[in-house]
């Protein structure tokens, strides 16, 4: 029981440490390394964590975060989130609703380069925003629909969420990415039939705009062959078994530098911003999960986790319960905790439980990420939000949310709809395997 | 990840050595990874990419932990420190760059140890036979390094630039 109560204090402490700024890793690192320290003695958990910061710094899979960060950059600079939107918003501007219903399929392509919730919303919103304004769109409407669009970035492969999952779960991140295929598909339609729904209900919200002619949707679609290709060559290889999804990032990064210079507009300034930013976001993201980690080794030597099992298992109504406690548990922390923090808290406490239950850890990861994706767009910490007003600077926030909110349902039924229907996730990478 | 991307938004630096070791480490890390792939498929196996792969993420890891570090850009949680006024905000900071230093001397002192105990071991890889001391020598190194820069900002009289929470 002592373990047990230790891994409480472990808990509350680390909440403690990141509601006081503390960066998230070190927050995570500290508390695992005193836990350990307390639970074990100071030499083995120096020790201890000395083994985990070489392993994770030589660890082979870890390879592919910085690639496939790099890769998006590297799109961004070929001027990819453009063209997506371009594309979509020539297919089906002309409807009504079309511009929107083009952010979410810009959303959708750029979210298949970058593996971002914010930058997917950053960009997308750079350029589908003035456009929706320009043309007469509802302002909660433009806003809504590119702020939950951009939450596609998260689960879309090749989700860096996914990734750091996969490092600190133990799974395989080929696989995770195969089984976010059809949630990000469905997650898609379900925007755009939501947004249909809307302009049914309100046509004066997004009125149509002049057709663009087949010459103009040929020119268009061409522009993003490449970028489709690129996609589909990185992800598609790693669905069936070309190569590992470390070697996926590389050819990916590679092949995003030949379609830049083949679009001409690699040059030196161009490589120099997307290294530095590149290494810049890994050593962030590297230290988080050195501190996961730690932390992780610090729970597991606690038995929190099992006891949490033992507790979920005897809830009333079983695994649904259990299930719907969890969902509810993520749901609440992600409107207090950042998606990543949320993430790296609950995936050692929480992924016991899984196996206990004989979930299977890939639908959990699709199921985590998702939770997250909510998080980002509910206040009070609903990124993405802050992200759109940032761009529409004379927007309120309140509008911008109320916009959110049919997505938002949308959402909640398609969360509903990944826990009733597991196949859904795990049908894909059952079949390919 | 959206709290990594949206500190991600200021720029980092574009030169200087640690720019140029992790820029070489990621760049070899994409050219083997292309090769190894070739490779295999036109039956012409890379043998020791697996290592070279390593040693440059290790490389490209130290470059850009401490690139982080000095673009103060590590993710934090800002639902509180949004919200306070200067003074108290600035002593949060100091703390949380005190606690990191903590922590990163406490995996300087881990790596040092390991570092230590296999020192005589003559650890190499299997196949390119890469020796690891220099990759265990210069893991500890980048820790001490950044518990270095969060004990002068902890110690320095006063922030004369933004803290990390600042940053939007």
């Amino acid at each position: 029981m002592n373990g047990q109560l230790d891994g409480v204090f472990g808990v509350v402490a680390l909440l403690i440490l990141l509601t006081l700024g503390v960066p998230i890793g070190v927050a995570m690192g500290l508390v695992g390394m005193a836990g350990l320290a307390l639970l074990v003695g100071l030499e083995p958990a120096v020790i201890k964590s000395g083994v985990v910061l070489f392993e994770t710094f030589t660890r082979y899979e870890l390879g592919v975060l910085p690639l496939f960060l790099f890769m998006a950059h590297v799109c961004f600079s070929a001027g990819a989130s453009r063209d997506f939107f371009d594309a979509a918003a020539r297919l089906f501007g002309h409807r009504r609703g079309g511009l929107a219903l083009a952010s979410i399929g810009g959303c959708a392509g750029f979210g298949a380069v970058s593996g971002s919730s914010l930058a997917t919303a950053a960009t997308i919103g750079l350029i589908g925003l003035p456009e929706m304004r320009k043309r007469g769109y509802s302002d909660a409407l433009a806003t809504g629909s590119i702020a939950a669009g951009g939450t596609l970035g998260s689960l879309t492969p090749p989700s860096g969420a996914l990734i750091v999952y996969g490092i600190l779960a133990e799974q395989s991140i080929g696989k995770l990415f195969t089984a976010a295929i059809i949630p990000v598909v469905t997650q898609t339609l379900f925007y755009m039939i939501t947004i249909v729904l809307l302009c049914h209900w309100r046509p004066s919200i997004a009125p149509p705009s002049r057709k663009a002619s087949w010459p103009e949707r040929r020119s268009a679609l061409l522009r993003v062959s490449d970028l489709a290709a690129l996609v589909v060559i990185v992800l598609g290889g790693i669905a069936i078994g070309w190569f590992t999804p470390t070697e996926a990032a590389s050819v990916g990064a590679t092949l995003s530098l030949a379609l830049c210079a083949w679009r001409r507009k690699l040059n030196l300034a161009t490589l120099r911003a997307a290294l530095a930013e590149t290494l810049k976001t890994t050593g962030m993201i590297y230290v988080v999960i050195v501190g996961a980690l730690i932390f992780s080794v610090f729970m597991s030597f606690t038995g929190l986790a099992d006891q949490v099992a033992t507790l979920m298992n005897g809830l009333q109504g079983g695994r649904w319960a259990v299930i719907i406690a969890m969902t509810l548990l993520l749901l609440l922390l992600g409107s207090v905790l950042d998606g990543l923090a949320m993430m790296l808290l609950v995936t050692p406490i929480l992924l016991p439980i899984v196996h206990g239950l004989g979930l299977s850890p890939i639908w959990f990861g699709i199921f985590l990420v998702r939770t997250m994706e909510i998080g980002f767009v509910h206040p009070p910490i609903g990124i993405n939000l802050y992200v759109i007003q940032g761009i529409a600077k004379d927007v309120p926030l309140t509008r911008i949310f109320k916009g959110v909110l049919p997505f938002l349902a949308a959402d909640f039924f398609h969360l509903s709809l990944i826990i009733a229907v597991p196949s859904l996730v795990l049908a894909l990478p059952d079949w390919l395997s | 990840m959206a709290e990594l991307e949206r500190d991600a938004i200021t720029l980092p630096p574009q030169r200087g050595p640690l720019f140029y070791l992790g820029a070489i480490g990621l760049v070899v890390l994409m050219v083997v990874g292309t090769l190894a792939v070739l490779g295999r498929h036109v039956g012409r196996p890379f043998l020791g990419a697996i290592e070279i792969i390593q040693a440059a993420i290790l490389l490209m890891a130290c470059a850009s932990v401490v690139i982080a570090t000095i673009s103060e850009a590590h993710a934090a949680v800002h639902l509180l420190t949004d919200r306070l006024a200067a003074k108290p905000k600035h002593s949060l900071a100091k703390l949380a760059a005190f606690l990191s230093a903590i922590f990163f001397i406490g995996l300087t002192v881990g790596g040092v140890w390991l570092a230590m105990d296999y020192w005589h071991a003559h650890e190499e890889s299997e196949v390119l036979h890469i020796p690891f001391r220099p990759l265990r020598a210069l893991t500890a190194l980048t820790m001490a390094s950044i518990a270095c820069v969060y004990l002068y900002r902890t110690f320095r009289s006063s922030l004369s630039h933004k803290p990390a929470s600042d940053r939007q």
